[in-house]
């Protein structure tokens, strides 16, 4: 018995949810970056299920480039985090906001 | 015209292009070198003169031994400009016009080149002077000789520059550079028509050499079309020769160095529009319009300049209206197609006018720079030689015969007699006596009675530099007249195969008009000696009870007032308004406010970038539920 595809949408949408809202409300750069994480997770989630939905491995491929992808990002996002913490031994990014006016 | 048959030059005449390039050489060593020469840098100029003249001499000598309809010689140099079937070629044409200019040119610019040897003697700028004195030459032979338009132009622009360079030549002295200003601009305005002119030769001919021009003329273009070429032709020729309404530079272009108002504005630059108007005339003929034009603008010149000339008190500018009135007289004779007979009085002109104008730059030398006629008097006694010589080119053109300017005058009196011009005759005769008058003015204030200034009292004899090519000219400007004493005279059948004859017809006869010129002109002396010579007439208070007319006389009738309260004023007023108001208010105004808008408005804009990641974050968040609401709802 398969569980019905709607349940991975939801759940991949509530995730994203999640990690939408930690974007926008967490003011630590490290959090931030998980959140972003979470996001992705999230698309990755819905992209194998409906992957599975289709019997079609077109999804899981693409769900496997977005993993490396985000690995990739992780190294270059966490160097400038830590880059930004030797800096100002803080990573709060609202505290960095000297690219204004 | 000419037999088509030209030779090309190959041999004989193949060196001809020596006669322009000798001054053209010298010109650049001196303007290079010209300081470290020092006093060499005039003897190398006139060297080069004299050997430019003796090149000509020799060209005129072979052409002289062609039968006379093959007298021309077309020496092509080098191509100037080819584009398609145009074609401009750096050619030089000796032909009887040409041969005579060119002797004039080089012959009294050798004479003048000697006599500023002396004159500019210990001037700071002496190599300058010559460098620039040799590169007018060269323009002014390049003028004559050039076988089309666009070279003729050339030389035209060239001499302009030159003229402008030689009349500022002491800038240092305050109005000198305004009056080379006002003699090159003024000129200019002559030379735009000319220019235009010229234009509407090469579209209408698609050509600009001469004989193809002429050749065609007749049949190629309309008589509207011609009336416009030779009007716009004569323009040019008005600004150079200074004729009303554009005469007013020349008084003022005495400002420059005495052998300078000789060479330019007395023998040479100031007649190329006589040389124009006689080289065109194929053009001018066509046109009847066009001919009474140049006739009136002669006429009315003569008498005004002469008038003009009857009340100056400065001796250079007695010389210059005599200038203006004498080339009005060419052209007189020129719109009576009398052309030959204008050539010979240019020549005449040329020879008694420079020997005049070095005669009172001896004056003037001998004086310490004094030019006003009111502080000289009896300086026959202190300088003799310059006395003699100021007299013989003075009585020239007073028309006593036999010098050179009673025959010269004359030709042209007896043209417009025979040609039942009666009107024209009279005038002109009447021309001939002011004429006569103020060359007795000048003549008895300078030399005679007592002197009036220290000055004039310890004035002292010129250098033998420049009393030799005093003497040469006298002799020109006495002697040169004989060369047209018969009725077909040697000028004229020499000028006549490219001008064609003189006019002719019945009037009082030779003898009868001679004697006519004769009285006139030897009573308007007599009348002068009375007055200024006896010293039996006080003719200070004479002149005050003539004012205002005197003064307003001496001001040229306050053209040159009117031209800068019609003209000159509006024109700078319009300046000002375009400079202050329609380009720093209105132009550059706009050009201000649009890049003040676009800035205020970047002003405002940059406020969004507040530098909170989490608001981008948040504007990145909402644009994507904003593309996502709008792909879905069209779904």
């Amino acid at each position: 018995m398969r569980t019905p595809i709607a349940y991975f949408v939801m759940l991949s949408g509530i995730l994203f949810a999640l990690g939408t809202v930690g974007v926008l409300t967490r003011r630590s750069a490290l959090l931030i970056f998980m959140s972003v994480e979470l996001q992705l997770n999230a698309v990755n989630l819905s992209l194998v299920a409906f992957s599975r939905m289709h019997n079609d491995l077109d999804g899981q491929v693409l769900a496997f480039f977005s993993l490396v992808v985000a690995a990739a990002e992780v190294v270059v996002g966490l160097a400038i985090i830590v880059a930004m913490f030797r800096r100002r031994s803080s990573v709060d990014v609202d505290d960095a906001r000297e690219l204004r006016w | 015209m000419v037999a088509g048959e030209a030779l090309t030059a190959t041999g004989g005449m193949a060196w001809l292009w020596f006669v322009p390039a000798l001054p053209l050489a010298a010109a650049t060593v001196n303007l290079f070198l010209g300081r470290r020469l020092g006093k060499a840098a005039g003897v190398l100029a006139s060297a080069a003169m004299l050997a430019s003249f003796i090149v000509a001499a020799i060209g005129v000598r072979e052409l002289l031994s062609l039968a006379p309809e093959e007298r021309l010689v077309v020496l092509h140099l080098f191509d100037w400009i080819s584009v398609g079937a145009f074609r401009v070629g750096v050619d030089l044409r000796l032909d009887a016009v040409s041969a005579t200019m060119i002797l004039v040119v080089t012959g009294v610019g050798s004479l003048i080149h000697v006599y500023a040897m002396g004159y500019m003697q210990g001037d700071p700028r002496y190599g300058r002077f010559f460098a620039y004195l040799n590169l007018f030459v060269f323009f002014m032979l390049m003028l004559v000789l050039g076988q089309n338009f666009l070279l003729l132009y050339l030389g035209w622009e060239g001499v302009g520059l030159c003229s402008y360079l030689l009349i500022g030549f002491w800038f240092d002295v305050p109005g000198n550079a305004e009056a080379a200003k006002k003699a090159f601009i003024t000129t200019r305005i002559g030379d735009t028509a000319m220019l235009v002119g010229i234009a509407l030769i090469a579209v209408h001919f698609g050509t600009l050499d001469f004989d193809a021009v002429f050749g065609a003329a007749g049949g190629q273009i309309t008589q509207a079309t011609a009336t416009a070429i030779s009007l716009l032709l004569f323009a040019g020729a008005i600004g150079k020769s200074a004729q009303i309404p554009l005469h007013v530079w020349l008084p003022d272009a005495m400002a420059g160095p005495t052998p300078v108002s000789a060479l330019i504005h007395a023998a040479t630059m100031v007649t190329a529009g006589v040389y124009l108007v006689v080289r065109t005339h194929v053009l001018f003929e066509l046109s009847e319009v066009a001919l009474t034009v140049v006739l009136v603008v002669g006429l009315v010149t003569m008498v005004f300049a002469g008038l003009c000339a009857l009340a100056q008190w400065d001796i250079k500018r007695v010389l210059a209206y005599s200038t203006v009135s004498q080339l009005g007289f060419m052209f007189m004779a020129v719109g009576m197609r009398a052309y030959a007979v204008a050539m010979f009085f240019l020549v005449a002109h040329a020879f008694y006018k420079a020997l005049m104008f070095l005669g009172a730059g001896s004056v003037i030398h001998g004086m310490h720079e004094e030019q006003d006629l009111r502080q000289m008097g009896g300086l026959r006694r202190v300088m003799p030689i310059t006395f003699v010589v100021f007299m013989i080119g003075g009585l020239s053109q007073a028309g006593v015969p036999p010098l050179a300017g009673y025959f010269a005058k004359d030709a042209i009196l007896e043209v417009a007699n025979h040609t039942g011009r009666l009107g024209i005759y009279v005038l002109g005769t009447i021309g001939a006596l002011i004429s006569a008058t103020y060359i007795g003015r000048m003549l008895f204030l300078t030399f005679f009675g007592q002197a009036r200034s220290e000055l004039a009292a310890h004035a002292h004899e010129s250098p033998a530099v420049m009393v030799i090519p005093l003497g040469v000219l006298a002799a020109g400007a006495a002697l040169i007249g004989f060369a047209n004493t018969s009725p077909e005279g040697r000028v004229g059948g020499f000028l006549e195969p490219v001008t064609g004859a003189a006019p002719g017809g019945a009037g009082l006869s030779v003898f009868a008009l001679g004697v006519i010129a004769t009285t006139v002109s030897v009573a308007a002396l007599a009348m002068t000696w009375l007055v200024h010579g006896s010293g039996r007439v006080d003719w200070m208070a004479l002149r005050e009870r003539m004012e205002p007319l005197a003064t307003a006389l001496q001001n040229g009738l306050y053209l040159d007032r009117a031209y800068d309260r019609l003209l000159i004023q509006p024109g700078k007023a319009f300046a000002r308004i375009s400079a202050f108001v329609v380009d720093a208010k209105i132009i550059d105004g706009a050009a201000n406010a649009l890049g003040g808008g676009v800035r205020r408005l970047a002003d405002r804009g940059r406020l969004v970038q507040t530098g909170f990641v989490r608001s981008y974050a948040l504007v990145v968040f909402l644009g994507a539920v904003g593309v996502l609401a709008f792909v879905g709802s069209r779904l």
